[in-house]
């Protein structure tokens, strides 16, 4: 044993952050034992605790903190009262004093898991299986650990060592199941829910445990599938009042299905049955903040910290909070509001808003209007968009902890998601992400979030090709491979491509499968159709339910349909992509070598194959450059135009594309193509400098200080310039005291600036008469 | 710009002599010295930089006062003699710039700036720059690891002193030993109205650094790299010593051709200038109407009597750039954009 020893003592000096760490946790923090411990005593208080005899559970563990009392029981008693110091230190001698003892371990390694300690956790339920191999808890154990920290096929293993094993520890077995029906609502697959946890019921009855969390998930399996799933509530609370995940389990199923309202309600009735449930409080605490009530949220997360400070969630939002305060401020519009509450908040970055909040409102705003319009939904809210141009921030909003790529997330009325500077991808385009985004406020709310995931996916991809910032399908390279292979799902099975990835690439893949079935459907249905489909979820329909009520074909007519449609659409492209792949490589490369005559034709081959590829590394743009650098200006220009004209939304191409534009007196289309560059890259100063200008040359002072102001906003190197700039479209809009303010501002970093001192001398002369 | 400066770049033509006696005793001494570059390219860039920084300092100084080593010319011998002599040629008041063009390398003791031979450390651009008379001198260090120079010509955290001297780095310490961009940034600046933001057209250290840093920014950011250095500029004064003129032409044909009247108007636009510097420095001890009203007087009439030179150079059939500039760029050339193709998973 000479391994295990050397392991106990490497944990002695690791686990110095966790006992400085636990020092109080509320009895709750621990599960049941479902027969893991025997000893009577202990078993006599877990009947108290989990009868909801709180008071009497208390003094009976407290009876047990005595010398005479086990090592490991005594261990038992200090977790059961809040001491994890002193249950840490008393599992450490238990283990001194049976290193031979695998049930030890696994206890230890519980109250690891209970703080959030996962690796250390699966440490020790990883030597509990050294000691004894069947140890059925252990595999338990470890697989929830592993689960916890992110998966993977190890799960499966430890699972199937109980699941597969008959024999194995009943208690263990139970929690198998518990994980196994956990896991199917998570899925959705809510008939594997039903046999496991009929199974689960059958066992506890069998073996006499405590069947409250089973109530829980059968109340939350009710839930999802839209019965009644108050008495089962009623059923845990019959044998514990105070059990307060009789509420906040099937709260968490209600906030996974995007059913905000109801998962704020039953974590609320969680905490007033269980005012200790700390993760109740945060998920709570959470909730609220989805729903944009702050203040609330801000009370049970620091009730939740208060209780618990060690859970990374808890800090993570708190940190949030802070951000919130500190470095966040909110704009209503209209302001005030022509209504019984404002049409749009944005909630912006006290450093972005000066730049933002213009073009932010101006694309929320129509996206508003249109989708009220199209889906025949009027707000009854206010929309709150979140812009974040800190990434982790945004995913710590989102979904509690940090390092997810997302870029936005709905909650209903309120979405969040990146700013264009929390992006380093420059294929990150803030505007679709927006329309995108508030496609789902309209497809949630319509439908009292009961709408599938892929429809609602599916719609805002459409809305994006449809009616967008950058019209035009966008499908990524990749997907035409899957596309070629036919793996786009049946539509009956779309969720899983979201929910249950069988591959790398098949989120994305669904994403873009569900876009085309809106389109598919728009086609040869009308839209209608999509918004009759999208009420019919507020019944609780499933998907093949609207599909064949509304558009009358069964799922699989749908299906064949759809593919026809594939294969009309893309079946001659999907042949000719190895060619385009090689043609689109080789026209890079010679831009490269500099070899500009054969960067154009290899981009002409590729073009040909497949003229609508219009991403950041799109043959055109590598066209234009080289007819840029062959001074061909007529053929550069119609390159580009192409690419605009066809969706491409490279912020620099279209800048230039502006320039020619212009060059050619066509100011009405430099606008268009200028305006086009700000839902993509609204920090560029060039942008901002040409559109002000341009404005200016139309007459149209106000837009130009506008963008003069963002200009500065920026914060140029060349202030003076941009000064003048915005003195001079002051001037023009008859503003001239604020004319008069900027250009003092210029003269003062540039006196012998000669155009300041020119509109200074014209200024003072028109006061004075002159 | 700085009136002092600027009427000691006036001292460099025989015009300007007349229009500021008191200043014709003082001269700026430029000493470019380019390194070795190892590769055809690097010598390409750093031959095109120096060209760029003697070209510029020709605008502010007299050719006489620019050196230039390079090649084989720039041993270690030569260069610390010449700086000798100009020990022994510069008076209080004159200023140095001293330009390194080329590699460093650091071991972790020395910096050393490569050259023929032996080569050029630290200690020697430190006793150069102590023994130089009066304290108004420039160091510009654009190569790899210069920042261990910095450190040691006036140390660091604590220990740090002020130099008498202002010295700028490409990179901010030893450890920064990739080959810069900022020499090429840095020299570019010298020429463009880009860099000139109080369009005073003239290039101050502090423009150019500014510049060079935006652009070496901007240059990793578009290339998707991160950043292998970072310029450094310490000493006082940077934003008012000027390293290049950038209408020197117009402005010595406006001197050459300049009638009595015009001479006078000249130094009228001189004077007032002045006081405008000088109610600048004075502002922390004014109300901020007060200085703003006679700010606005003081442009006013220096707006008046740029309107005059401008009526005479025109009725003379002259120039009408009287060293005001225009504000604004011309239409983008041709755009760049580094994208990789992407792959199809296959």
């Amino acid at each position: 044993m000479k391994n295990l020893a050397d392991q106990v003592l490497r944990r002695t000096a690791l686990t110095v952050g966790l006992v400085a760490a636990m020092w109080q946790l509320p009895s709750e923090a621990r599960d049941q034992l479902y027969g893991v411990i025997d000893n009577p005593a202990l078993l006599t208080c877990e009947d108290q605790y989990w009868s909801g005899r709180v008071s009497e559970a208390q003094s009976c563990y407290r009876n047990l903190v005595n010398p005479g009392t086990p090592t490991a029981i005594r261990a038992e008693a200090l977790w059961a009262l809040g001491d994890l110091q002193g249950a840490n230190e008393a599992f450490r001698a238990a283990v001194d004093e049976n290193p031979n003892s695998a049930v030890i371990r696994v206890r230890w390694g519980e109250l690891f898991k209970r703080t959030y300690q996962y690796q250390e956790a699966f440490n020790l339920f990883s030597e509990a299986l050294e000691i004894d191999s069947n140890n059925a808890f252990a595999h338990i154990g470890a697989a929830e650990a592993l689960a916890e920290g992110g998966g993977g096929e190890e799960v499966n293993q430890h699972m199937s060592a109980v699941m597969d094993n008959l024999t194995a520890a009943p208690g263990a077995r139970l929690r198998g199941l518990i994980m196994l029906v956990r896991n199917s609502l998570e899925k959705d697959l809510f008939d594997d829910a039903r046999r496991y946890l009929n199974e689960a019921k059958a066992l506890a009855e069998d073996n006499e445990f405590l069947p409250l969390e089973l109530h829980a998930l059968e109340a939350a399996l009710a839930f999802m599938t839209h019965k009644p799933y108050q008495e089962h509530i009623d059923a845990a609370l019959a044998l514990n009042p105070a059990y307060g995940d009789a509420w906040a389990i099937p709260g968490y199923f209600a906030m996974i299905t995007r059913r905000y309202r109801e998962c704020g309600e039953f974590y609320q009735k969680a905490v007033e049955i269980e005012p200790t449930h700390w993760e109740a409080h945060l998920e709570l605490g959470q909730n609220y903040l989805r729903l944009n009530q702050v203040n609330a949220a801000r009370e049970h997360i620091d009730t939740s910290y208060a209780g618990d400070a060690f859970n990374p969630k808890t800090i993570n939002l708190l940190r949030l909070l802070d951000t919130f305060v500190q470095d966040m401020e909110a704009v209503s519009f209209p302001n005030p509001p022509q209504g019984p509450f404002p049409k749009l908040t944005l909630r912006l970055d006290k450093d972005e808003t000066a730049v933002l909040a213009d073009y932010a409102r101006e694309l929320a705003e129509a996206s508003i209007d249109l989708y009220t319009e199209r889906y025949r939904f009027t707000p009854q809210a206010p929309i709150v968009v979140e812009i974040y141009p800190n990434h982790e921030d945004f995913v710590v909003r989102s979904i509690g902890m940090p390092g997810v790529g997302i870029l936005g997330v709905t909650f209903g009325y309120l979405f969040s998601m990146d700013s264009p500077t929390a992006q380093h991808d420059p294929s990150y385009h803030w505007g679709t992400t927006l329309w995108h985004e508030m496609a789902h406020v309209f497809t949630l709310e319509a439908s009292n979030h009961l709408v599938p995931r892929w429809f609602s996916e599916g719609i805002s991809v459409f809305e994006e090709w449809r009616t967008g910032p950058i019209p035009g399908r966008k499908i990524p390279l990749q997907v035409y491979k899957y596309m070629a292979e036919g793996k786009f799902l049946p539509i009956a099975q779309l969720d899983d491509g979201f929910m249950r990835p069988s591959y790398q690439d098949q989120v994305i893949v669904s994403y873009m499968q569900a876009g085309l079935v809106f389109d598919f459907i728009d086609i040869e249905y009308g839209f209608d159709k999509i918004v009759d489909m999208l009420y019919r979820f507020k019944d609780g329909v499933s998907a093949v339910e609207a599909i064949e009520s509304v558009l009358g074909i069964s799922a699989a007519q749908f299906d064949a349909h759809f593919k026809q449609f594939i294969e009309v659409e893309y079946g001659n492209l999907l042949g000719k992509l190895p060619v385009w792949q090689e043609d689109h490589r080789a026209s890079f490369a010679a831009l490269e070598e500099e070899n500009w005559q054969e960067a154009v034709a290899a981009a002409q081959r590729a073009i040909f194959s497949y003229p609508d590829y219009v991403e950041i590394d799109s043959p055109y743009i590598a066209m234009a450059r080289a007819y840029a650098r062959l001074e061909d200006t007529e053929n550069e220009f119609k390159t580009l135009e192409t690419f605009w004209k066809k969706g491409g939304y490279e912020p620099r191409a279209l800048l230039a594309l502006g320039n020619r534009y212009l060059e050619r007196g066509q100011r009405e289309e430099a606008l268009k193509v200028y305006r086009d560059v700000l839902w993509a890259d609204p920090f560029m100063e060039e942008l901002h400098i040409r559109l002000g200008d341009l404005y200016l040359e139309m007459n149209q002072a106000q837009n130009a200080i506008k963008e003069y102001q963002v200009l500065l906003a920026l914060d140029p190197a060349d202030k003076a310039s941009a000064n003048l700039k915005l003195a001079t479209a002051y001037r023009a809009a008859g503003d001239d005291a604020k004319a008069m303010e900027h250009l003092m501002t210029t003269l003062d970093i540039a006196p012998q600036y000669r155009e300041a001192q020119k509109l200074l001398l014209e200024m003072s002369r028109g006061s004075s008469g002159e | 710009m700085s009136r002092r400066n600027k009427l000691r770049s006036l001292s460099c033509t025989a015009a300007a002599l007349a229009l500021a006696p008191a200043f014709a005793h003082a001269a700026l001494y430029v000493t470019i010295i380019q390194g070795l570059g190892g590769q055809t390219e690097y010598e390409r860039d750093f031959t095109d930089a120096r060209n760029k920084i003697e070209a510029a300092s020709r605008t502010i100084t007299d050719s006489d006062k620019v050196f230039s080593f390079n090649g084989n010319a720039a041993t270690r011998d030569a260069i610390l003699e010449h700086f000798k002599s100009l020990t022994a040629k510069m008076k209080e008041d004159d200023r140095a710039a001293i330009y390194l063009v080329g590699h460093g390398s650091f071991d972790g003791e020395t910096y050393k700036f490569n050259i023929p031979g032996l080569d050029l450390t630290a200690t020697d651009f430190k006793e150069v720059l102590e023994s130089l008379p009066g304290r108004n001198h420039v160091l510009v260090n654009t190569s790899s690891t210069s920042g261990a120079m910095l450190e040691a010509l006036v140390g660091t955290g604590e220990n740090a002193s002020n130099p008498k001297y202002v010295v700028v780095t490409a990179t901010r310490s030893g450890a920064e030993r990739n080959a810069t961009q900022f020499g090429r940034f840095f020299a570019e600046a010298l020429v463009s109205d880009t860099a000139d933001l109080n369009k005073n057209q003239s290039v101050s250290i502090q423009e150019a650094f500014d510049y060079a840093q935006r652009a070496v920014e901007r240059y990793f950011q578009d290339a998707g790299r991160l950043a292998t250095e970072h310029a450094l500029l310490r000493g006082d004064g940077a934003a008012q010593f000027n390293l290049s003129r950038l209408n020197a032409l117009e402005f010595e044909n406006e001197l050459a051709n300049a009638s009595d009247e015009l001479r006078a108007l000249l130094e009228q636009r001189q004077a007032i200038d002045e006081e405008i510097e000088s109610l600048q420095l004075r502002r922390p001890q004014l109300e901020n109407s007060d200085y703003l009203q006679q700010l606005q007087a003081l442009i006013l009439r220096s707006a008046e009597i740029n309107e005059e030179i401008e009526k005479l150079q025109s009725g003379n059939g002259g120039n009408a750039n009287n060293g005001g500039r225009s504000g604004g760029g011309g239409i983008a050339e041709p755009f760049e954009i580094s994208v990789p193709p992407v792959e199809i998973q296959q």
